[in-house]
């Protein structure tokens, strides 16, 4: 029970990582919430339920088309709402409301189109489960595992060693300056954006795998939310690390406490640290984003 | 090599800079001096075109200055702007690397990363070392030597002797003539007008946004107005 508890908890924090990763990329470089990345995380989530049922696509492949689909619609979301406030000059409030915007539009398009209804994905694995010391582990959270430790870890390897990676973290400290470096800042914005959007796009799908795919699934990013201030909002290591602890502990107080105190455990430890501990575990002082 | 005619920038509603001309040809040290608030920065800001000139016109090697910054870059002429705004967080070797990211010739930039070492030894053992935890002295060799790593034409430099102890603005100094023996041409403004003044082939003297007197630097240097008013000395 503790063993399949702990991974089901590491594979729901995995999946928080990747929310809470591209919601904090985006934050750390153009410092402003960006609650449109629900509605992007939940169109990733449609994308990926169309590949499977529809195409009757391997998993492999309904992970890839997700997040090249997640990663557009960022771009074009970034594109159309953001990048004529971002010239202006704007204050981040305004993209932060731009933002909630897109997100209410997003949803609503779906209600529209696609309808209320919630979807299943096909079965990928019929439930199987892997016997491991004794307990028995699913083995479609051993993929979602496994897919989000190697996104985050290439998408760290690549921020960490490539000239791109080293441009997006100079942007991070300073944009002006990054575009005196001759950076077309307009395109590493969009890079960003498509990262953000692919690792979303990863998420939504895992989450519509692991429960069901309907239009009001974006607003778990507000668990992405708490696990990137748990970890220090702007750290990419604490949303990481934020992510997973908030994903074991939910799944432990599930298991062992009861599963509808989970989200009232989850928004009290948020409220908590936004009192207590503001910088989170990694971040950096808040009056110096501000 | 840069032209600049009647140019007129607004901050908001602020007036800072009212008309300014000036030129700058290839291989010179030319500065600009003036009182804290007279629109130098402005102007610098202006030629990086960070900001927009509200009316005028500016050409570099014959053309006119392109739209955006990076493209300004592009075109051969890199600001290192006042309080050098090094990425704090990255090391030394990442902020050169960042100093040469819109360049392809990895033979090249070696080359250059060796001059830049040959120009400021001191950062050659420093590379690993995060940026934001060097002296004020190593940062701005580092601000420096990061807009040489574009192989820039020309370079802009905005206060560049901003707290700097003196030994330091000797050898700052130093290195700005280095530069331009290396065939490398400079803008520069200070208020640390004497210094400058120095080492500059001709000056421009900056009030309230429009430029009062220029002169060769040798000139204004013995100037009695430019000596009482920017070199701080009683008539």
């Amino acid at each position: 029970m503790f063993l399949q508890t702990l991974f089901t908890g590491l594979s729901v924090g995995g999946i928080y990582a990747l929310m809470a990763v591209g919601y904090s990329l985006i934050f750390s470089i153009l410092n402003f919430s960006n609650f449109a990345h629900g509605s992007v995380i939940m169109l990733g989530a449609y994308m990926g339920l169309g590949l499977a049922s529809k195409f009757g696509l391997k998993l492999g492949f309904v992970v890839a088309g997700a997040m090249a689909g997640g990663g557009l619609l960022a771009v074009l979301n970034e594109r159309l709402a953001y990048r004529k406030l971002r010239h202006r000059n704007a204050p981040s409030l305004y993209l932060m409301i731009s933002a909630m915007g897109c997100s209410v539009f997003l949803e609503n398009m779906v209600y529209v189109t696609i309808g209320s209804r919630f979807y299943a994905f096909p079965e990928f694995f019929t439930r199987r489960v892997v016997t491991f010391l004794g307990s028995s582990v699913s083995v479609m959270d051993l993929f979602a595992l496994a897919f989000s430790l190697l996104a985050i870890g290439a998408l760290g390897l690549f921020l960490a060693r490539s000239r791109t990676g080293i441009a997006i973290r100079a942007g991070v400290c300073d944009m002006t300056m990054c575009s005196l470096m001759g950076v077309d800042t307009d395109r590493l914005v969009a890079l960003v954006f498509l990262l953000a959007g692919a690792l979303g796009g990863l998420a939504g799908t895992f989450m519509g795998v692991r429960y069901l795919v309907y239009p009001t699934m974006g607003w778990i990013t507000n668990k992405a939310y708490i696990a990137a201030v748990i970890g220090g909002l702007g750290s990419l290591l604490g949303a990481i690390v934020g992510g997973v602890i908030l994903g074991v502990v939910e799944t432990f107080i599930s298991a062992y406490v009861s599963s509808i105190l989970r989200d009232v455990f989850s928004f009290t430890i948020l409220i908590a640290l936004l009192v207590c501990m503001p910088n989170g575990l990694f971040g950096k002082s808040m009056e110096e984003r501000v | 090599m840069l032209s600049v005619k009647d140019l007129h920038v607004h901050y908001g509603k602020i007036h800072a800079v009212r008309g300014v001309s000036f030129h700058v040809e290839e291989k010179e040290i030319v500065s600009i001096v003036g009182a804290n608030g007279a629109g130098k920065s402005t102007i610098m800001w202006t030629l990086a075109h960070v900001l927009k000139p509200s009316s005028g016109e500016i050409t570099f090697l014959g053309l006119p200055l392109p739209e955006k910054p990076h493209e300004v870059v592009h075109s051969g002429m890199c600001l290192v702007p006042e309080r050098r705004r090094l990425f704090g967080a990255l090391t030394v070797s990442e902020n050169l690397v960042m100093g040469a990211y819109m360049r392809k010739d990895a033979e090249g930039i070696r080359r250059d990363m060796e001059r830049t070492f040959e120009l400021f030894p001191v950062l050659k053992g420093r590379l690993n070392q995060v940026a934001g935890t060097l002296s004020g002295g190593e940062q701005q060799m580092l601000a420096i030597a990061r807009a040489l790593m574009s192989s820039p034409r020309m370079m802009l430099l905005d206060e560049p002797s901003l707290g700097l102890a003196p030994i330091l603005v000797d050898r700052l100094m130093d290195a700005i003539v280095a530069l331009r023996e290396s065939g490398m041409t400079i803008l520069m403004v200070e208020q640390n007008a004497d210094r400058a003044l120095e080492i500059s082939d001709r000056a421009y003297v900056l009030e309230v946004g429009t430029i009062i007197m220029e002169g060769s630097g040798k000139d204004l240097l013995d100037d009695p107005v430019v000596r009482k008013a920017y070199l701080g000395e009683l008539a």
